[in-house]
């Protein structure tokens, strides 16, 4: 017979993922009935024909589709700035770092990750205000520096989720590269990347769930409340969670109200269809490395 | 027949630990050579020493010499000028499990041809199949050859391992328990294969068995506490009383 203490840890860790599952069911619900009446073309093009909004040719005054577009733009300039040198360093870490040169760059891989996003954003600023007091007058926040920091700020969970992911094979990648006369470099690219992928996906995950959600890195770095589409990347942006921000703590009515909560949902769904994305890409790459 | 492999004054260790102090031996091709002794006794670091995997542990250190005699003459696998690449593929290596990476059967010969001999597509073709035929494999897998590795048997999988092994067209084998985890008709088929590939190649083996060592080796260097104790090999290998007592005494 089973000890009831077994029975106990068992009954807590399935109420332990059930109460997740309720509760994200509730939340998801919860926002989904809220922002109904809001939910239709016009919460993204406002008076706009969809069509000409989304081939740009004419611009959207009061939908959301600017604050869409605007993130999607900042998700993938700042996952491409982050996810290769995350990538680079948390390989670094585990294979070619000597000792002391490793608990130098995992200390200050810490203190990075230690860093509010708000702070984060303050440096932003600041460096925006030193270039403009010396060679670059003309220097404003915009998207190219948003992204940077945003970059900076998830750049710490990639390297941890790649050493960690690449420390933690099995050791038959150890030895077996090597004994088949394997260089360093192709027993990474050619036995642990491709056995560590799914690893280093979740951290590419956060990393995009993080950029896009994160807000207050974005208000002090050229987020604006109205700013139309993004053209280029010095320039200043709109983005999903700022305009729900300004909606729930400034809307007069109901209908802007409702609109915050659609705004939640559009995000939680755009959110979505990047980790599908980023799920099919590493698939693709996993089959292909093990044909 | 000539040496193959030779050592003098070998000694391995790690930090402080010396696990070999002094190794003398020479090995021939054609020849299979068993290693065996108590748990410790530096069978194991004695096979890395040869190929140089012991380096890719931390605070290893290696004195001595070990020589391979390759087409241009001898070489001290030690020196500076060779490329470990090179000597890996020489001299290949098959470990206690079957350690093939989770890819598919035919990428997991093809994969070490491609990078460290960077040859063609139907070069390669070619390999895999010769060397799938000389582990026994090849009709067993023919029909599946992009499945996964790791859906084969075990004694499949450990014979996979020698295929990519022999791909490499070593001149030495170096085998550490080869069938250690195997099953007792998994063995035997090893056994068979090692019998028939012995003709070609210098095998060196480690094996925890007397059994098998009896059945198999041509001869016999005993190892304890880092030397080589004693070397048996002809009759006395079949010599029940030899091997009775050998057993008392290491383990």
């Amino acid at each position: 017979m089973r000890r009831w203490s077994d029975r106990g840890i068992v009954a807590a860790a399935w109420g332990s993922s059930a109460f997740l599952v309720v509760l994200l069911l509730a939340f998801l619900s919860y926002a989904f009935v809220r922002a109904w009446p809001a939910l239709n073309t016009a919460l993204f093009f406002g008076e706009t024909p969809p069509l000409d909004a989304l081939l740009f040719r004419q611009p959207v005054f009061e939908g959301l589709w600017p604050a869409l577009f605007g993130t999607l733009v900042l998700v993938l300039v700042s996952t491409a700035m982050a996810v290769p040198v995350g990538i680079g360093a948390g390989i670094y870490l585990v294979a070619y770092a000597p000792p002391r040169a490793r608990a130098v760059t995992e200390w200050a891989v810490d203190v990075l990750a230690g860093v509010p996003s708000i702070v984060m954003g303050l440096f932003g600023l600041a460096l925006i205000l030193f270039l403009r007091r010396t060679f670059m007058p003309e220097a404003n926040t915009c998207l190219l520096l948003a992204a940077g920091c945003i970059a900076m700020l998830v750049l710490p969970g990639l390297i941890r989720t790649t050493q960690n992911a690449l420390s933690g094979l099995p050791d038959v990648y150890r030895l077996t590269g090597p004994s088949l006369g394997f260089t360093r470099w192709q027993q990474i690219r050619h036995l642990m990347m491709p056995g560590a992928s799914q690893g280093i996906l979740s951290g590419v995950l956060l990393a995009i769930g993080r950029a896009a959600e994160d807000t207050a890195v974005i208000l002090l770095t050229g987020v604006v409340a109205r700013a139309g589409l993004v053209r280029g990347l010095t320039d200043k942006f709109e983005a999903l969670p700022f305009r729900i921000y300004v909606r729930a703590s400034e809307y007069r009515n109901e209908t802007e109200l409702a609109q915050g909560f659609a705004c939640a949902v559009v995000l939680l769904t755009l959110t979505a269809v990047l980790f599908l994305l980023a799920t099919w890409l590493q698939r693709r790459l996993e089959a292909k490395w093990s044909r | 027949m000539e040496p193959l492999v030779k050592t003098r004054d070998l000694c391995v260790r790690f930090g402080a630990q010396e696990v070999l102090q002094g190794v003398n031996a020479t090995f021939r091709s054609g020849e299979i050579s068993f290693l065996i002794g108590p748990s410790g006794a530096g069978k194991t670091t004695f096979l890395r020493a040869i190929n140089r995997l012991n380096e890719e542990f931390p605070d290893c250190v290696t004195t001595g010499q070990v020589g391979l005699r390759l087409e241009e003459g001898w070489v001290n696998v030690y020196d500076r000028a060779v490329d470990t690449a090179t000597l890996r593929r020489r001299a290949a290596m098959v470990f206690q499990t079957p350690n093939v990476l989770p890819f598919s059967i035919r990428k997991n010969i093809a994969l070490p041809l491609r990078l460290t001999q960077g040859l063609a597509a139907d070069a390669i073709a070619e390999r895999v199949e010769e060397a799938l035929q000389q582990a026994e494999l090849f009709d067993e897998v023919k029909h599946r050859m992009d499945e996964p590795a790791l859906n084969l048997s075990g004694g499949q999988q450990q014979r996979l391992c020698l295929a990519r092994a022999l791909a490499l067209r070593p001149n030495v084998l170096l085998l550490d328990e080869p069938t250690a985890s195997l099953d007792f008709r998994a063995t035997r088929k090893i056994e068979a294969l090692l019998r028939h590939l012995s003709e070609r190649y210098a095998i060196i083996a480690v094996s925890h068995s007397l059994g098998q060592t009896s059945r198999l080796a041509d001869r016999c260097l005993v190892f304890n506490e880092g030397r080589i104790r004693e070397e048996i090999s002809g009759e006395q290998l079949h010599d029940a009383g030899m091997l009775r007592r050998l057993a008392d005494e290491l383990f």
